[in-house]
């Protein structure tokens, strides 16, 4: 119940950060030409709003969601590999290799997950801020040590769940919308319509 | 003797099927907890800001872009105006698959995508055309590569990446400045029409050889519907290389833009997309680019670690010293590509070849910008060959034909591409005409 509930918040998360951050420099890149155009009062109230933080937040926006979007990856298993020679082993040793990929993973991103949080206290000590929000950089930084760690878990599951069930997750980069339904109404008549009565819209 | 360690490691730890990422950063790790005295601090310092550049964010925006836009309703359109276009000639439906590929692979960004949205489509027809199904496979799996070289190319920006801020002296001891996004864009372009023109009288010629089908020539006024269909996906071209050459948009502000103007093409004008399924679209660009920035920062920390054991330096002392030219070394440098591709997937072999190859190439005057175009041809080759050619792959899953039999049905388009290739790696001008002509003009 609890896992659901995080697995949701995860995705609602990276996806919220993807979207906001296109909106951000969607607006800042409209509010730099619309602020040029002489329209009384309006260009005022336009030059009076200020978007120089909009590249930085976007930037620490794309940071979080990187981090979190690849624990997410884990899960989803979207991180490929060089899965040439492995996938011509046997089962038992196809096996092997691929909980001790997992386990790496593991170890590399837990290791990441411990340097990030040191470097993290040492970020808080300085009291360091960031150049145009002003925002502590700890919390920007913030992001290493919980993206890791949580990606860190999310290897050590889907190992867990591979070694108990072997099952891996694997994700589908073939997968477009709209394809299906053509496959199912006989994909090219509305083509051959376009052939044989030359000058209909043939659609 | 590092530089053996350090590639043992990492191919060792790579062949063992971990994620490419995860192996590049172990191996980072692991050298130098082991072998050198460089505090761990700095490499963590780098491994978080890595990706703090605005330029990166590029490719998050472009690949939200190409997501908006992967759906069934864009490819038939593309398929529409394509065939209109071409049906009539010689393998009519063979030109169209070519066409269409080309179009919805550079505004979509993703091969793999191309393949499944068109192929799904032309294969059955082709088909029932009377088309064998080597000849309509073999055209769908190779002209689905075709989106690297044209913008805007997620490729291209990950080169930009990986060589952006190396400062090498050219063979005259002039400082040279990596390539930026803008002119590699605008490179790729023709190297990209070359090869889809390249593709499509390979085509023609079988065709009229073996006397396919050919469609009844589409009327001006059925032209002009059928493009003024597509026409909306394509703009998204227009708006990106307009932008960044207008001046108007940095590259990454160019790719917000077009993520934006992707949205509102594919739910207000076509209405492919529900408003309530943007959400599932945010969410599976946000994975796919958490994926490729995750494998960018490691990738950062391996260069990174190259760099600080000097062996780019290292490779151009001696790559000079064996009186290698600059032939020599681009045709090591393609063979080195082309075997690398049989293993891995193309943004990391960019992100993990270019900042090594980069410095050895300018050294030897090569051209920054024509050395990306090489290496992005090279990338399209590879994904249309075994073991790990992804095109290759999923065409065979549509096609219902075994690799090895599609193997065998891609080779006379693969060899087209391979001819290609060594005719952009010494013919440098095809690359270069366009950046340079723009130049001229400003």
């Amino acid at each position: 119940m609890l896992n659901k509930f995080f697995d949701h918040l995860e995705e609602w998360l990276i996806a919220t950060f993807m979207g906001l951050a296109t909106v951000i420099v969607f607006v800042s890149v409209i509010h730099r030409y619309a602020s040029g155009v002489p329209f009384p009062y309006i260009q005022d109230f336009l030059i009076g709003l200020n978007f120089s933080w909009a590249q930085e937040l976007c930037i620490y926006l794309f940071i979080w969601m990187a981090k979190f979007g690849a624990a997410y990856g884990v899960r989803i298993g979207i991180h490929v590999g060089v899965d040439v020679l492995i996938n011509r082993l046997s089962k038992p040793w196809y096996k092997r290799y691929v909980i001790f990929g997992l386990l790496c993973g593991a170890l590399f991103t837990g290791t990441i997950g411990l340097l990030g949080a040191n470097f993290v206290l040492q970020m808080y000590d300085t009291g360091q801020t960031s150049a145009d929000l002003e925002l502590p950089m700890w919390i920007v930084y913030l992001a290493i040590p919980l993206g890791s760690s949580l990606m860190c878990f999310r290897f050590l599951q889907v190992a867990w769940s591979f070694f108990k069930t072997g099952y891996l997750p694997k994700h589908d980069p073939a997968h477009v919308k709209g394809i299906e339904q053509e496959e199912e109404m006989g994909s090219m008549s509305q083509l051959g319509a376009v052939s044989q009565h030359s000058g209909g819209d043939g659609s | 003797m590092n530089v053996l360690i350090i590639f043992a490691l990492l191919i060792t730890l790579m062949i063992t099927g971990m994620p490419i990422s995860i192996a590049l950063g172990l191996t980072v790790l692991t050298f130098l907890f082991s072998m050198t005295s460089v505090p761990i601090e700095s490499v963590a310092l780098k491994l978080f800001t890595g990706i703090e550049k605005f330029e990166i964010m590029a490719i998050p925006f472009f690949i939200l872009a190409g997501n908006f836009l992967m759906h069934g309703g864009v490819a038939r359109r593309m398929i529409r105006f394509a065939s209109s276009l071409v049906g009539h000639w010689y393998g009519g439906l063979g030109l169209t698959a070519v066409l269409s590929c080309a179009l919805f692979a550079a505004i979509t960004g993703s091969s793999v995508a191309t393949v499944v949205a068109v192929g799904s489509i032309m294969l059955p027809a082709m088909s029932k055309a009377g088309y064998p199904k080597n000849f309509s496979a073999g055209v769908v799996t190779t002209s689905g590569a075709l989106g690297i070289l044209f913008p805007p190319s997620i490729n291209l920006v990950m080169y930009a990446i990986a060589t952006a801020g190396i400062e090498v002296s050219g063979p005259g001891g002039v400082m040279i400045s990596s390539p930026s996004v803008g002119q590699l864009f605008i490179a790729g372009i023709l190297p990209g029409l070359c090869l889809s023109a390249l593709l499509g009288l390979l085509t023609w010629t079988r065709a009229r050889k073996f006397d396919y089908p050919r469609l009844e020539r589409a009327s001006w006024v059925e032209r002009w519907s059928a493009f003024r269909e597509c026409v909306w996906g394509l703009l998204l071209i227009v708006i990106v290389i307009g932008g960044i050459y207008g001046g108007f948009f940095t590259p990454t502000e160019a790719a917000a833009m077009a993520a934006v103007y992707a949205f509102f093409i594919a739910v207000y004008v076509y209405k492919d997309l529900a408003l309530d399924e943007v959400p599932k679209v945010l969410l599976n660009a946000a994975s796919m680019s958490a994926m490729l920035l995750y494998i960018i920062t490691n990738a950062v920390l391996f260069s990174f670690l190259l760099a600080s054991e000097q062996i780019p330096q290292m490779m151009a002392a001696w790559m000079s010293a064996q009186g290698f030219g600059s032939v020599g070394f681009l045709l090591m440098t393609n063979l080195l590509l082309l075997v690398a591709g049989n293993f891995m997937d193309p943004s990391a072999i960019t992100l993990i070849m270019a900042p090594i190859l980069y410095p050895v190439a300018v050294r030897l005057g090569v051209d920054p910008v024509h050395f990306g175009i090489l290496i992005a041809v090279n990338m399209e080759v590879g994904l249309c060959h075994p073991p790990v050619g992804l095109n290759l792959y999923v065409a065979s899953g549509i096609a219902k034909m075994g690799i090895t039999e599609l193997t065998v049905a891609v080779l006379p388009w693969l060899f087209v591409m391979l001819a290609f290739l060594v005719f952009v790696t010494y013919v440098p001008s095809l690359s270069l005409f366009l950046p340079h002509l723009l130049q001229g003009l400003r």
